[in-house]
C-alpha cells in the first residue's frame, strides 16, 4: 500500500490554486502569466523536497540474545533543510508499518496487529521536526516528535549531512521504548528497546 | 442405549454415594460451583449461541460426594498372579480418602495421587471386566503394559466382598504415559489407546448400528456445527464410525465434547500449573487453583448435562434434568467433594518431570540459536516455552471484547481448525502448547497428526499425497498437514540442530 504522503507535497499546490481561485478566474492567466507561475513554483518545490528514500528504514532489536534486523521500506521524507537557517528548516516522515518486514512472514502479520502497530486503526507512523541544534562540522541533533500508533512523543535523533551541490544526503540513528509506544508487552525475551536507523 | 443398559446393575450394587453435608475440610476450600463463577469461566464456543450452559449451583451441590474405595491394578491375563482373581473377590471395600487425616501440604498431595488414579466410573463407560480379561483387547489395541503386565489406565475398584468393578475414566487413563522402558510417567500426555479400546468393546459386544451411533452421537455430537461433521459420521454407519475409533493414535483421545475426527492429544499435566488455560482450544482459563478444580469437575464428566443452546448431548430436556431425579450416567450422578477436588489439583500442580536424558551438547546448543533466530522464542517463550496465550483457528475472527477478556495472539498459525470451529469444546482459538518435556511427549500438534518432532520441519507433510505420521482421518489415504510452518526452509543440519535442542527442553 502506498501511504500518500505525496498529499503534504502538493499542499503549496492546493493552497496556490486556491489563492489563485479567489483573486483570479484561471481561464483569464495568459501563457506569459502561466510561465510566471509555473517559475514561480519551482524554487517553493526546490525547497520543499518530498523524496522516497531507496534505502527502507532498518531497525534493530534483541530477541532471545539474538539481534533481529527489520525494515519498514515504505516510507517518504520531506526535507526543507538548510544548515545555515536551522530555525527555519523542516524534515518531516512518514511510514507505513504494513511495509515491515523481518524475515519472517508470520511475525510480520504479527508486528502489523493491534498488539503492535495496529494497522489499521493507525496506518501510519509519522516523524516532524520541532528543531536543530548543529553538532559539529555536518552533524546536528534534531528534536522530533514521533508518532506511533496514537502515542506521540519527542524524540532527540543525532544526524549527519552530506552535501554535493543541492543534493542532501542525512544519516541518523535512535533508539525508543517500544513500551512507551504500546508496541507489544514487557517480554522477557524481547528487548524493550529497539534502535532505528534511516537514511535518504 | 448400550451404555444405558450395562449401567443400571454396578449402580444397583453400589448404591448412590453418601450424601455429606460437609464438603469443607479444616482448610478454606472455596466452593467451585458457584452459579455466577461457572457463567464466564470457560471461554464461549465458537458459535457463541452454542456456549455451554451448565448445571447450577444448586444442581451441583445436590449431588451426592464420591466415596473413594481402594483401587488395585489390572494384569493382562496371562501375567495375572496366580490366584489375583480370586484374592479381589474376598476383599472387603476399603474407603481410603479421609480428609480429616489431610494435614501437611504433602499428605493433600498424597491423597491427591490416589484420586487422580481414582476411576468415577464403574458402569463399563469405555471398557468393562470382559474386556480386560480377553487377552485380544491387548492385542487388538496395541496396549502399552508394564513390565509387570499390569495396564495401568484402569483400575479394580473393590466395593465390597465380590463386588470388583472395573473402573474406568480417572484422571490416570488420559494422563499416564507408559514410557519405553516400561516405566510410568504420571501427568504426561498419556499412551491409552482409548479409542481402539472403545472401538474393540463395541465391536466385541456386538452393539448395532444404532448403538454405535448413539454413544458416538452422546459423545462427539455437535449438531448445531455448521455442515454437521458428526452427523455425517453417523450416517456412514457402523463399520465406518468404528473405523474412525481405530484410526486414533496413542497419545491423542475422543474425549466427550472433542471428536474423533478431529482428535486432541491428550494433554500434558506437568507443568500445567503454569499455564493460563485448560484444553487445546483454551476452554477454561487457569486463574488460580480453584479453576483448576472447577476444570476437574466438570471435565471427568459433567459436561454431559451441559446445554449447547436447547442442545444436550445425552438427550436431556431442561425439565429432566432439573426435576430432582438422578441422572444415571457415568460421571453425572456423584461429584467429587472441594476437598477431593483440592487435593487433585495440589498433586497435579506437583508433578515435576523426569531427568531429560538429552543433555545439552554443541548440537544442541547451535539449534538453540536457531530457536531465538526463526523467532519462535515469540511464542515459545522461555522459561515456560509458551506466552500462554490463545491464538485464533483459521475461520474464526476474534470479537473485539475478546481482546480485554482474553490472552489473544491475533494470529492464525493455520493448523486444522476442525477441532476447535466443530466440537462442543471448540472455542475459535488455540493454545499456544508449551514444549517443554517434548522429549517425553507425542504424536504432536494439537491433532496428534505427527509421529516425530523431525516430521514438523519435513516440507513434504505440506502436500495433499503426505501420509499423517500420527493420526490420519479414517476415511482418507492421504492428508496434508498444514501450518505451523516454520523451520522448513532450514537445511537438514540446522533441522537436526533444531530438533537436538527441542528435546533439551
Amino acid at each position: 500500500m502506498d501511504i500518500g504522503y505525496l498529499d503534504i507535497v502538493v499542499a503549496p499546490w492546493r493552497s496556490l490554486r486556491i489563492l489563485c481561485a479567489r483573486c483570479v478566474n484561471p481561464t483569464l492567466i495568459n501563457k506569459k502569466n502561466r510561465l510566471f507561475l509555473v517559475f514561480a513554483l519551482v524554487p517553493f518545490l526546490l525547497i520543499a523536497q518530498s523524496v522516497k528514500p531507496e534505502s527502507p528504514i532498518q531497525f534493530k532489536i534483541k530477541n532471545a540474545g539474538i539481534t533481529v534486523d527489520g525494515t519498514i521500506s515504505d516510507w517518504e521524507v520531506e526535507v526543507d533543510f538548510d544548515p545555515k537557517k536551522l530555525s527555519q528548516s523542516i524534515i518531516r516522515g512518514k511510514a507505513n508499518p504494513e511495509s515491515i518486514q523481518t524475515g519472517i512472514k508470520l511475525r510480520d502479520k504479527h508486528l502489523q496487529g493491534r498488539e503492535y502497530f495496529h494497522i489499521q486503526k493507525f496506518p501510519f507512523i509519522s516523524l516532524e521536526s520541532k528543531s536543530f541544534q548543529p553538532r559539529g562540522k555536518n552533524a546536528f541533533v534534531g528534536i522530533f516528535e514521533l508518532q506511533i500508533r496514537d502515542v506521540k512523543m519527542e524524540v532527540e535523533i543525532p544526524f549527519t549531512l552530506s552535501q554535493t551541490g543541492r543534493q542532501q544526503k542525512f544519516k541518523g540513528e535512535f533508539i525508543i521504548d517500544r513500551l512507551d509506544f504500546g508496541l507489544g508487552e514487557k517480554s522477557l525475551v524481547l528487548s524493550d528497546e529497539v534502535r532505528i536507523f534511516v537514511e535518504f | 442405549m448400550w451404555l444405558y443398559g450395562c449401567m443400571l446393575l454396578p449402580l444397583l450394587a453400589f448404591g448412590l454415594s453418601k450424601q455429606s453435608a460437609v464438603y469443607f475440610s479444616v482448610l478454606d476450600i472455596p466452593r467451585i460451583w458457584t452459579d455466577e463463577a461457572m457463567k464466564d469461566w470457560e471461554l464461549p464456543n465458537s458459535n457463541p449461541a452454542y456456549s455451554a450452559q451448565p448445571v447450577t449451583e444448586e444442581f451441583y451441590y445436590n449431588l451426592p460426594e464420591r466415596v473413594i474405595y481402594k483401587t488395585y491394578p489390572v494384569y493382562h491375563p496371562d501375567q495375572e498372579p496366580e490366584g489375583y482373581w480370586e484374592w479381589l473377590h474376598g476383599l472387603e471395600a476399603e474407603i481410603v480418602f479421609d480428609e480429616s487425616k489431610l494435614i501437611t501440604e504433602e499428605d493433600w498431595i498424597k491423597a491427591g495421587e490416589l484420586l487422580f488414579d481414582y476411576p468415577i466410573d464403574t458402569l463399563g463407560a469405555i471398557i468393562n471386566t470382559q474386556h480386560v480379561r480377553n487377552p485380544d483387547f491387548y492385542s487388538s489395541t496395541g496396549m502399552p503394559l508394564t513390565p509387570e503386565g499390569i495396564m495401568p489406565f484402569a483400575q479394580w475398584v473393590v466395593a465390597g466382598k465380590g463386588k470388583v468393578y472395573l473402573g474406568n475414566l480417572s484422571c490416570a487413563m488420559c494422563h499416564t504415559r507408559v514410557m519405553e522402558d516400561g516405566s510410568l510417567l504420571k501427568g504426561a500426555q498419556g499412551n491409552w489407546p482409548g479409542d481402539k479400546a472403545f472401538a474393540f468393546a463395541l465391536e466385541s459386544d456386538g452393539v448395532s448400528e444404532r448403538g454405535v451411533q448413539g454413544i458416538t452421537n452422546i459423545l462427539f455430537g455437535s449438531a448445531f456445527v455448521e455442515g454437521n461433521p458428526h452427523g455425517k459420521l453417523l450416517a456412514s454407519g457402523r463399520e465406518s464410525i468404528l473405523e474412525a475409533y481405530k484410526a486414533v493414535p496413542e497419545g491423542a483421545f475422543g474425549r466427550q465434547g472433542t471428536s474423533i475426527l478431529y482428535p486432541p492429544q491428550a494433554p500434558n499435566l506437568i507443568g500445567v500449573k503454569d499455564r493460563k488455560y485448560f484444553d487445546h482450544g483454551g476452554l477454561g482459563q487457569h486463574r488460580s487453583i480453584v479453576d483448576m478444580m472447577r476444570y476437574i469437575a466438570m471435565n471427568q464428566a459433567l459436561d454431559f448435562l451441559n446445554f449447547y443452546g436447547e442442545y444436550n448431548s445425552i438427550g436431556l430436556t431442561k425439565e429432566r434434568l432439573n426435576i430432582g431425579d438422578p441422572i444415571i450416567f457415568p460421571g453425572t450422578y456423584d461429584r467429587h467433594s472441594e476437598a477431593q477436588l483440592y487435593a487433585i489439583a495440589k498433586y497435579v500442580y506437583s508433578l515435576t518431570p523426569p531427568e531429560n536424558p538429552y543433555k545439552p551438547s554443541t548440537v544442541s546448543e547451535r539449534g538453540k540459536i536457531i530457536f531465538a533466530e526463526q523467532g519462535c522464542v515469540t511464542c515459545h517463550t522461555p522459561p515456560l516455552f509458551t506466552n500462554n496465550k490463545l491464538t485464533p483457528a483459521d475461520g474464526f475472527e476474534v470479537p473485539d471484547e475478546h481482546f480485554d477478556k482474553y490472552d489473544i495472539f491475533d494470529i492464525s498459525v493455520g493448523t486444522d481448525p476442525g477441532y476447535t470451529l466443530n466440537t462442543r469444546r471448540g472455542t475459535g482459538y488455540y493454545k499456544v502448547p508449551s514444549l517443554l518435556g517434548l522429549w517425553y511427549r507425542g504424536p504432536f500438534l494439537h491433532d496428534a497428526s505427527l509421529a516425530k518432532l523431525e516430521d514438523l520441519f519435513d516440507p513434504a507433510r505440506l502436500r495433499d499425497d503426505y501420509v499423517p505420521t500420527g493420526f490420519k482421518p479414517h476415511d482418507v489415504k492421504t492428508k496434508a498437514v498444514k501450518g505451523h510452518e516454520f523451520g522448513m526452509e532450514l537445511n537438514e543440519g540446522d533441522r537436526k540442530a533444531l530438533v537436538a535442542y527441542l528435546l533439551t527442553l
